[in-house]
């Protein structure tokens, strides 16, 4: 065989692996479409249809009007877009100096960001709630935190507390201590500063970094229901998973609104995945360092 | 000692929490209610909901102009959180709508007595609707809907099967499910006869426990539910499937989207008044062609599983004159239909027995002219620290792991350190 | 002398220099993680110690109690050893099928956006929507599983209500949901790789599975010690997707993990104490685990300049 002929087989088989596995992980999304626009007695066929019997399109707007998911798929999006915004700024900072600048009780600071993950949310979140009711000169409080309601009911809550996550230093500091030396010390001979040298040098080069934390941190916040639930009381502030949750009810589950509700809601991650995933090229070919 | 300093702290920010001033509202002193109060809700989800709790909340404040009700939405899977929150940071809702078994644990700790009578609040509600919200002879709770378990059937398998009334006892009943039920030519179930499955099983085991003439606990709050009567229940659902083979493990379960008594993979279930909406949802001609009908499981004595969502006021709240009207006013007729009606399920106002909604639902209606064999669990302060210990020792039984008085007798002992509460 | 003493000053306050950056640049991220995690996580330690009367508002310390009450429970125990067992078979897997799909998704060719897609997109489909279709998959008597086996002539088992079979099939589902953002942080620091390292390699002849051995894991370094930690700690506090298949416990308890068991003590039992020594628990076993992954990657994961 030539070497063409096996490149050309290696390349067919490589589709092949690909491509099955794809069709693997793409099932249940697909699933989820299809569901999203069946009738009910479709929905509890058995065995299950694949296809629906009738397209009910109008699963779509039905369930938008079962909450005001207007206002849920704002303020999500605020919120989800205020976490990924300071996550970046102050996770890609400490990562950074816990990477490449050398100081006692470094060790100590990167075991206590890992030992941050460690503990699970349930535990966290009572402690956390009377945290965010505790803060002072909010909400009626005095300066010990005393007598209103702090930063409960209001987007301080919703935005502050989730704004950092231990994952997002953990992933960067990885990603920073992966560069090599002679960068640094380039950029240093040229008399740049240490800031200077964080974020014009070093962190063009973790942009797959970057595009991961944004990604996973985007994505985290719009799945979450418990804080949102907890910390407000008002509608307004409410978000998209609290309205998903209102085709769960005790007795049943609105199962057609619920795929396509979920459906939407996915829409915003898939875009910004594509749209990401333009940044995991070989950043390191423009480098220039040889 | 660093540790030490942030170890004060957090303790400082729990105390922070539970001493300080919860927020005072206008204190109705004697004579009309008025001022904020709060209310959280796990019922009234969605727009709908929304819409329907807003409507009765206007009408509460015609009736009492001074009072602003500030609700706070959240649902049943949720609901605990709300609650554990609300208690550690000191400011309790004056107002909970609440499920059943939440009662006993919480009265007089987190539940206010409303001064109520018993006997007087029976003439208005079924008497095992009041009972609910009872606990050592103190009413803490008014019912605002209820939501019921009871025997379905369908009447088409019947006729086919030659079977022509519904069983009134549990003989009758494994007798019934074991013709009903069709296996093909490998052996694979095809129908249940008895679906037991699509409920919760520990819903399921109550109510054959109370039919067997079994109870939970004794009146003065021991175990009974390994009781020889208790284990007759068990051993029903054991026969069902291990002995009869009138179902199979993994047939259906709770949650499912394929409900089998609805596609016609079960010929009779233990189902939830609410699946008269999925039945109309799915297959309208089930109703139209008559082929569904009702049935309370009996054999020591008719039972019906009885949940559902009660009104309570906080005991600790600042405006007990306001909060106490809101609560009387959402277990009033009204807003009982309101919230009923909304969701598929009864009202407990004996007087809606009328309403239209009632007639129009032949679940809701059967419910209400059943309410004397409704039972409800829970009945010990310690109910919420075993409650979720029943599924696994039923599902061991059901499993063929242990025997049910093996299974419920390990369950009594657990329970036994745990029931007194703390 | 003095020029050398005068140098050595002078790298000294250049290091004083770099040290107040780090400060300055650590301590947005150090208040804030100390203020919402370090706090809840210092008074879970505090709590374990103490019975907490959530409806009295009461505390009292009971030393050890609550510890020795966690470990008389078999059910608690059960839970550690369904942790143990669900993350010994969830990570190892899916992260090796996560290195190699990101390798393979590393070369160019056509359509590489769909593929990647379409491996992260598990991560994102809604946990229900992933639980409907594996239930069907599951779904003893028409599910996929079981045809399968009848067809090699073997009656399967009723899987998600299978106690025996139960936690199998959630490990299964996790693996195939984890594959997606291990294959991310993996795709990312293969980014990094330096082309040239491989350019070099192709001039001295080495063979494909060579540069894979030789260049690219040793460089993956990094990447795998923090794809490892972080799979485990999640892997050590999973929900969703065990609650959603198997719901409550599963079958006769069987696929009961301490998170669960967690949040019934503290939200279906309203006993925060008792939820708080199991999270120190858990705290415990992801500790040792952390230190022992750590000493096996090697503490000098890095090329840091000091």
């Amino acid at each position: 065989m030539s070497p063409l002929r096996t490149e050309r087989s290696g390349r067919f088989l490589l589709h092949l692996v690909l491509g099955a596995g794809s069709l693997l992980m793409i099932v249940p999304f697909v699933w989820m479409l299809l569901s999203s626009v069946k009738n009910r007695a479709d929905i509890a066929a058995y065995p299950p249809k694949i296809l629906p019997t009738e397209w009910l399109w109008s699963n779509y707007p039905e369930a938008m009007g079962f909450a005001p998911f207007g206002t849920y798929f704002r303020n999500s999006l605020t919120i989800a877009v205020g976490h990924t915004a300071l996550n970046l700024v102050v996770a890609s900072m400490a990562g950074y100096a816990l990477a490449r600048i050398a100081f006692r009780g470094r060790t100590l600071i990167f075991f206590g960001v890992m030992t941050m993950m460690m503990i699970p949310t349930y535990t966290k979140i009572v402690p956390q709630y009377l945290i965010a009711k505790s803060v002072p000169f909010f909400g009626g409080n005095d300066w010990l935190g005393r007598g209103g309601t702090g930063w409960l009911d209001s987007w301080w809550a919703l935005i502050i507390p989730g704004a950092l996550t231990p994952f997002a230093i953990f992933l960067f500091r990885q990603f920073y201590l992966a560069l090599p030396k002679e960068l640094e010390e380039a950029a240093r001979i040229d008399g740049m500063g240490e800031f200077g040298i964080f974020a014009r040098v070093m962190t063009p080069l973790v942009k797959p970094a970057i595009a991961t934390v944004a990604l996973l941190t985007f994505e985290g916040s719009w799945n979450n229901f418990l804080w949102p639930l907890l910390v407000t009381t008002s509608d307004e502030l409410r978000v998209v998973q609290v309205g998903l949750a209102a085709f769960q009810q005790a007795e049943r589950t609105e199962w057609a609104y619920l795929m396509a509700g979920s459906a939407l809601a996915t829409l915003p991650m898939i875009v910004l995945f594509l749209f990401t995933q333009r940044y995991f090229v070989q950043g390191f070919a423009t480098a220039g360092i040889k | 000692m660093r540790t030490a300093a942030a170890a004060v702290l957090a303790v400082a920010v729990l105390a922070s929490g539970c001493g300080g001033p919860a927020p005072s509202s206008g204190q109705g002193t004697g004579g009309e209610p008025q001022g904020e109060i709060s209310l959280v809700t796990p019922i009234f989800e969605g727009s709908d909901g929304q819409r329907v709790l807003e409507e009765q909340l206007a009408a509460f404040r015609k009736q009492y102009p001074k009072v602003r009700v500030r609700p706070d939405y959240t649902n049943y899977a949720k609901l605990n959180e709300k609650l554990t929150t609300s208690m550690v940071s000191g400011r309790a809702y004056d107002v909970m709508l609440l499920g059943i078994g939440w009662v006993p644990p919480f009265a007089g700790r987190l539940l206010a007595d409303l001064g109520m009578d018993r006997a007087e609040l029976a003439k208005t509600y079924s008497p095992r609707a009041v009972d609910a919200g009872v606990h050592d002879g103190k009413v803490y709770a008014l019912p605002v809907m209820l939501d019921m378990r009871f025997g379905i059937y369908r009447k088409d398998l019947f006729a086919a099967a030659g079977i022509t009334a519904p069983p009134r006892t549990f003989a009758e009943l494994r007798d019934h499910a074991r013709r009903l039920t069709v296996r093909d030519a490998s052996g694979k179930l095809q129908r249940a006869g008895m679906d037991v499955l699509s409920t919760d099983p520990r819903q399921v085991y109550e109510t054959l426990l109370w039919a067997a003439g079994g109870d939970l606990f004794t009146p003065d709050g021991k175990v009974a539910f390994n009781s020889p009567n208790a284990v007759r229940g068990l051993e029903l659902m054991t026969d069902l499937i291990r002995t009869d083979r009138a179902l199979d493990i993994g047939f259906t379960k709770v949650g499912d989207t394929s409900i089998p008594i609805i596609t016609d993979r079960a010929a009779m279930a233990l189902g939830h008044n609410n699946l008269w909406l999925e039945i109309q949802a799915q297959r309208p001609e089930l109703i139209a062609q008559d082929k569904i009908g009702t049935f309370v499981i009996t054999d020591e004595r008719p039972a019906m599983f009885q949940g559902g969502t009660l009104a309570s006021m906080s005991a600790s709240g600042k405006n007990k004159p306001a909060a106490l009207a809101l609560v009387k006013f959402l277990a009033s007729a009204d807003a009982s239909l309101a919230a009923s009606s909304q969701r598929g399920n009864v009202p407990a106002v004996r007087s809606l027995e009328s309403s239209s909604y009632v007639k129009e639902n032949a679940f809701v209606r059967f419910a209400m002219s059943n309410m004397d064999s409704a039972f409800s669990e829970g009945g010990v302060p310690g109910w919420l620290n075993i409650r979720n210990d029943f599924k696994a020792a039923i599902e061991s039984a059901l499993l063929g792991q242990k025997s049910p008085k093996e299974a419920l007798d390990e369950l009594a002992a657990r329970a036994a350190t745990q029931v007194s509460g703390r | 002398m003095t020029a050398v003493l005068e140098r050595r000053k002078a790298l000294r306050r250049k290091d004083r220099g770099r040290r107040r950056v780090a400060a300055l640049m650590l301590a947005p991220a150090v208040i804030h993680l100390v203020w919402w995690i370090g706090i809840p996580v210092v008074s879970t330690f505090v709590l374990a110690f103490l019975q907490y009367d959530i409806f009295a508002g009461t505390a009292e310390w009971v030393g050890f109690d609550n510890f020795a009450r966690i470990f008389s429970d078999d059910v608690w125990n059960a839970s550690i050893w369904h942790t143990l067992v669900y993350t010994f078979f969830t990570v190892p897997v899916a992260m090796v099928i996560a290195a190699v799909v990101a390798v393979l998704l590393n070369v160019k060719m056509r359509a590489r956006a769909w593929y990647r897609a379409a491996f992260f997109l598990p991560h994102v489909t809604a946990t229900v929507a992933i639980a409907l279709v594996w239930m069907w998959m599951f779904e003893p008597r028409i599910g996929l599983f079981n045809a399968l086996l009848e067809m090699v002539g073997v009656t399967g088992p009723a899987w998600l209500a299978d106690p025996d079979w139960a936690m199998t099939s959630v490990i299964v589902v996790s693996i195939w949901k984890g594959i997606g953002v291990k294959m991310l942080i993996y795709l990312a620091a293969l980014q990094s790789i330096p082309h040239e390292l491989y350019e070099a390699a192709d001039l001295d002849g080495a063979s494909g599975p060579r540069k894979f051995f030789s260049i690219t894991l040793p460089l993956l370094k990094p990447a795998t010690f923090f794809v490892f930690v972080v799979s485990m700690i999640d892997a050590f506090q999973v929900f969703d997707q065990v609650y959603i298949l198997t719901p409550d416990g599963g079958p006769a308890n069987s696929t009961t993990v301490m998170t669960y068991e967690i949040y019934q003590a503290a939200f279906g039992r309203f006993d925060i104490s008792t939820a708080s020594a199991q999270s120190v628990v858990l705290f415990g076993f992801l500790m040792v685990l952390t230190v022992i992954s750590r000493r096996l990657t090697g503490k000098d994961d890095s090329h840091v300049s000091s």
